[in-house]
Parts: structure tokens; C-alpha cells; sequence
């Protein structure tokens, strides 16, 4: 299990298209919450996941990072 | 103003000289002032699958973002196929359709799809203009985002009355392209075991072409003395007449490129992904070799192969910085011989089918002997692309234009289209299958109103030949739903359109038929080659099997030190 924190634009599909990144890549999600964060415009999206066997949080880092939208991700 | 002249406003600001595609209700408004600009030609499709692959046939013919437009509902249903396609090959392209009015959103209204929603996972980036005002500054984000870092298709989706209303109009501003910067030590690493690798390997993918570093890496490869293979997307990125060059790797690749990777201690990949399609079974894949993965996506290192060095960047900087990094390598003179040994022992080859019908393989060759590798070259999927990918000699980068990623059949015709709208001074010849060919060929009709010269050469062997190929090695040739029969006639199916219409079944008539092709200018050309259906494409590696166990023909594995000879 890995619990990843994004900060995410407040845009039209923004959300969707992390929601859709997780399917596509076959990651399992077990809760997830958005909040407003504290800066204007901005949302705060925590996950919880779990990866298919032999696939890293890096890597899905990676993948996430590269949704336009998206400001900030950190994993634990 | 309003939003439909900001729209064709900025698409001209931008540098947009072609849009492929269809109107329709949606997107009506914007077709209004189209009409009257002088700066952008509209070619109409027949279908808008069409226009999706015709832009993304532009985008490599050019370099340069390919655009294609669309209304709502079907018509941007029509374009999911050509948007899947450029996000799995990484190209340039910008969607633009018609969505319903805003106030209808979301209440099923007529013609209505939720277009973002559904290529949510096929593209790079998505937009839904609800502010009229917005759409010069989208549109010049959009082609900044589908042309910076690694490219791909970017949809633009505008409401019918965004169209509608009145604009404010604001100059775009220029796109700045940011370029990540190299680490450093990373560069040095990788020099160093250059500098040190016994058997080292330029794996070289179409990263390197959509860079524009094919000049680079020639310089690096001859500074080094290192064996390359380019992939089935970097076919051209390093001259196939260069003694260095081994060819392609991968499933149907050469043994010599096979073997290469899969006996090299480093692999040096270049703007490549290390798709199941050139490692075979991963956990067989290069067993010995230390990798260095150079690619401007991060997400690609370390996803399917481990790297060792890992290098996020652009292939120009990366080659670049080698080129000024590396001295002299180390003595590759046994691993030449043995390379050398597998290139002379099973270079790449075809039989004439017995039943004495034409060669597949053999009308592809001429095709590239007489037309030469000034020629753009498109194809479809199946048999006829891996023996385009095998038996045409590229010398120029961006000169195979095909399906990669997708496999898309049906690719090579509207894709010829594009390509010859953006290169009008170059040949471009479609080599397609009879399948493919009867998914797409309504474009020839646009190509013949449109002056679009492209020529088509069908490998006509009135089956799905590929899947044929597969249900006779893996399935006990039991032939199912494989036979396309023997209709339509494609001579007089191309004449029908406004096409010239030639056809050819024979070994001494092959050289004319292509070169009475050539002389026609000023319309397209068919040309139907009927062939055998039995030929196949060797070598072989099959799915999910290790490249040691590639077959150069049934049952024959050439790199099996116990081979027993058996059969599949």
C-alpha cells in the first residue's frame, strides 16, 4: 500500500484524468479524498493505492507528474 | 470577433497551414471563417479517421504539429483511433471538435459525446473551452504542449456557442519549449562504460527522430565504432547503407540486430521504450547487458527494463553531450566478428512461392530500389509493414512513416495523404495490404479532388496475412475468418475514385508498373501486385518467447545453442 499526496489545479477534468491514469495502469485505489488546499486554485488529492506486483511508486510518480494539471506529488 | 474567427485567428498565428477534416453541426461556426482564410487550406476527408491519421502523417513528414478537426459526437468518435495511434507513437497532433452548446451539456443532446472524457487515457492533455476569450491563448497551448517534451495529441473541444459568441482577441504568445537539463554525472557514467563495454549497442527508437538528432548519433556511432539497430519507429534515424547498421530489432527484426542486443554487456537506448514487441520475453531480454536509457520522459526509464544509467533528456542534448564526453571506445574488434559472422551466415532473405506467384518481398524491394530513399514510404499493419520495415533501404530520418505503438491497420493511406500535403515535393508511396487498404481507402477519393499524388502499393494477397501467418505457425493452419476473397477489384476500384489503376502479378512486369506509377503526376496511382499468400515473415521471434530462440524459419533457431531442431 502507498499513500501519495497530489496538488492538483482546480481545471475542468483534472481530477478525471489522475482517476483514469490509475485505471489505465491497472493500480488498485483503497480511499481517496479531495480537499481545497491552501493556496487559490488549487486541490489537494490524497491516495491510497496498491500496485500490481513488481511495479514501483516511482514509476507511477513518474506517469502522474506528467499530467498537465497536476502541481506537486509526493509518495510514501 | 467572435469565438470561431479566434479560433482560425489563432490557428494562423500559430503557423497552422493545413486542418484535415469534416464540418458538421457543432462545429459549423468554425468552418465560416475557415472559408476565407488564406493562410490555412482545408483538406475535407471522407472519414474523420482520415484526418486524424493524415495529421499525424504530416506531423512526421514535417516535424510539426499535424491538426485535424471535427464535429461533435460521431465525428469525434471518428478521431479516437487516429488520437490513440499519435499518443502511442509520441507525434504532434492537435484535435480540435465541436462540442453542443453549453447550455445542452450533459443532457445527452443531439450528437453530443463527452470526447474528453472518453481519450482521457490517449492523450497528452485535454481542453474544453467555456470562456470565448480563451481560446487564442488555448489554441497556442495546445500546440506548445503537443510539440514540447514528448510529443503527442492534445484535443481542444469547443462548444457550439463559444463558437458563437462574441471574442476578445489577444495575441497568442509564442510557445516556449523547455528542454530538461541533463545530469551531468550521468553523461559521464555513460561515456565511461562506452568507454569500457566489449560489446556495446546503440538501440536507437524514434525518440531520436522526433528530436531531429539522426546527425548526432551518426557522429557518435562513427566516433565510438558501436553496432546500432534502429527500431521499427527509428527506421531511417541511421543510414541502412552504413556498415555500422545492423537493422532492426525486435520480432521480426534481423538476427544480427537480435542477437545483438541480446548478447551485448551495455545496451545505450536512445529516445526507445523497450516495447514488448523488440524485447520479447522481458526476463530473457539482454541478459548480460548493463543498460543506459536515455529518453526526455521520465516515466519510460525503469518501466519495463531496469537502467542502470538513467538519462532524462532530449536525444539531441543526449547526444550531444556523449559526443563531447566519449573518447575513444574499447576494442570491438570480436564482437565485429561475431556480428559480422551472423550478417554473412543469415542475412535477410525471402523464397519465390512455389506455385510461381509473385514474391511479396520482392515487389517491395524494387519499390525501394526504383523509387530510392528521397521517397516518404508509409504503410499499413500486418505483413506487408514488417517487409516494408525489412526491405526498403531508409537513409533519411522521418522517412518510414507507420503504426507503430498501435498497430493501427489502415494507417498507411490517410497517412501517405498527410505526409504529401506537408512534403508536396517528395514521392510518397503507401505500401499497404489488402486488408488495411479496404479500412481507409475513401481517402483516395480526397487525394484525387484534392491533387494529392500519392502512389499505393497493394501487396494484395486476398487475406489478413499476418493473422494468417500466426493461425498457420500457432494454431495448426486452421484459417479462420482470414480469407478477404477476391473482391473488390482494386484497379477499377481506384479508377472509380479518380485514380489510375494498375495492376501487376508477375516478376518481369514489376519494374514497369512502378515506373509507369512514378511518371503519373498529377492524380494517384493504385497499384494492385498480386501475390502469393503463403509467403511469411522470417526471421521470427513469437510472442512472449526470449530473443535467443528467434527463428530465421520454421523451427530454425539460429541462436539456440541446443537447437533440436523441432518444430514450433
Amino acid at each position: 500500500m502507498h499513500r501519495l499526496s497530489l496538488l492538483l489545479r482546480n481545471k475542468p477534468g483534472a481530477l478525471a484524468r489522475v482517476v483514469v491514469l490509475f485505471s489505465t495502469r491497472d493500480v488498485a485505489v483503497e480511499s481517496l479524498s479531495l480537499n481545497p488546499a491552501d493556496a487559490d486554485g488549487l486541490s489537494r488529492l490524497d491516495v491510497q493505492v496498491r500496485l500490481r506486483e513488481g511495479r514501483s511508486v516511482d514509476q507511477l510518480v513518474h506517469q502522474l507528474r506528467r499530467v498537465v494539471d497536476l502541481c506537486e506529488v509526493s509518495a510514501a | 470577433m467572435n469565438g470561431a474567427l479566434a479560433l482560425i485567428k489563432a490557428l494562423e498565428a500559430v503557423g497552422c497551414e493545413t486542418v484535415f477534416g469534416i464540418p458538421g453541426g457543432a462545429i459549423l461556426p468554425a468552418y465560416d471563417p475557415l472559408f476565407d482564410s488564406a493562410k490555412i487550406r482545408h483538406v475535407l476527408t471522407r472519414h474523420e479517421q482520415g484526418a486524424g491519421h493524415a495529421a499525424s502523417g504530416y506531423a512526421q513528414a514535417t516535424g510539426r504539429v499535424g491538426v485535424c478537426m471535427a464535429t461533435s459526437g460521431p465525428g469525434a468518435t471518428n478521431l479516437v483511433t487516429p488520437l490513440a495511434d499519435a499518443y502511442l507513437d509520441s507525434l504532434p497532433v492537435v484535435a480540435i471538435t465541436g462540442q453542443v452548446a453549453r447550455p445542452v451539456i450533459g443532457t445527452d443532446a443531439f450528437q453530443e459525446a463527452d470526447i474528453r472524457s472518453i481519450t482521457l487515457p490517449i492523450t497528452k492533455h485535454s481542453y474544453q473551452v467555456t470562456d470565448p476569450d480563451d481560446i487564442p491563448h488555448v489554441i497556442a497551448e495546445a500546440f506548445t504542449l503537443a510539440a514540447s517534451g514528448r510529443p503527442g495529441p492534445v484535443l481542444v473541444d469547443l462548444p457550439k456557442d463559444v463558437l458563437a459568441a462574441p471574442a476578445a482577441w489577444t495575441e497568442p504568445e509564442p510557445p516556449v519549449v523547455v528542454r530538461p537539463r541533463l545530469d551531468p554525472a550521468g553523461v559521464r557514467q555513460a561515456a565511461d562504460l562506452l568507454a569500457r563495454a566489449e560489446r556495446p549497442v546503440f538501440y536507437v527508437g524514434g525518440g531520436v527522430v522526433r528530436a531531429g538528432a539522426a546527425a548526432l548519433l551518426l557522429e557518435l556511432a562513427e566516433r565510438t565504432g558501436v553496432p546500432v539497430v534502429t527500431t521499427l519507429m527509428a527506421r531511417g534515424a541511421f543510414p541502412d547503407s552504413h556498415p555500422q547498421h545492423l537493422g532492426m530489432p525486435g520480432m521480426h527484426g534481423t538476427v544480427a540486430a537480435v542477437a545483438a542486443m541480446q548478447k551485448a554487456d551495455l545496451l545505450v537506448a536512445l529516445g526507445a521504450r523497450f516495447d514488448d514487441r523488440v524485447t520479447g520475453s522481458l526476463a530473457r531480454f539482454a541478459p548480460e547487458a548493463l543498460v543506459v536509457h536515455a529518453d526526455i520522459d521520465p516515466a519510460e526509464i525503469s518501466k519495463n527494463r531496469r537502467a542502470d544509467v538513467p538519462l532524462v533528456g532530449d536525444c539531441r542534448d543526449v547526444l550531444r553531450a556523449l559526443n563531447a564526453s566519449v573518447t575513444t571506445g574499447g576494442d570491438l574488434g570480436a564482437w565485429w566478428a561475431y556480428l559480422d559472422g551472423l550478417r554473412t551466415t543469415f542475412p535477410l532473405g525471402y523464397d519465390w512461392p512455389e506455385d510461381g506467384s509473385l514474391a511479396p518481398q520482392y515487389v517491395i524491394s524494387r519499390i525501394g530500389e526504383l523509387v530510392g530513399p528521397e521517397a516518404i514510404y508509409t504503410s499499413g499493419v500486418g505483413q506487408h509493414q514488417m517487409w516494408a520495415a525489412q526491405f526498403v533501404r531508409y537513409e533519411r530520418p522521418g522517412s518510414f512513416i507507420n503504426s507503430g505503438g498501435l498497430g493501427t491497420m489502415g494507417f498507411a493511406v490517410p497517412a501517405a495523404m498527410g505526409a504529401v500535403c506537408g512534403a508536396p515535393d517528395r514521392q510518397v508511396w503507401a505500401i499497404d495490404g489488402d486488408g488495411c487498404f479496404q479500412m481507409t481507402n475513401q481517402e483516395l477519393a480526397t487525394c484525387a479532388l484534392e491533387g494529392l499524388p500519392i502512389k499505393v502499393a497493394v501487396i494484395n494477397n486476398g487475406n489478413l496475412g499476418m493473422v494468417r501467418q500466426w493461425q498457420n505457425l500457432f494454431y495448426g493452419s486452421r484459417y479462420s475468418q482470414t480469407s478477404l476473397g477476391s473482391t473488390p477489384d482494386f484497379a477499377l476500384l481506384a479508377e472509380a475514385m479518380g485514380c489510375v489503376g494498375l495492376r501487376c502479378s508477375s516478376r518481369p512486369g514489376v519494374d514497369d508498373v512502378v515506373r509507369e506509377a512514378m511518371a503519373v503526376r498529377d492524380r494517384p496511382v493504385v497499384i494492385d501486385f498480386v501475390v502469393g499468400a503463403d509467403a511469411q515473415v522470417w526471421p521470427m521471434v513469437a510472442a512472449g518467447t526470449g530473443n535467443d530462440e528467434i527463428m530465421t524459419a520454421r523451427g530454425l533457431r539460429p541462436l539456440c545453442d541446443s537447437d533440436t531442431g523441432e518444430d514450433l
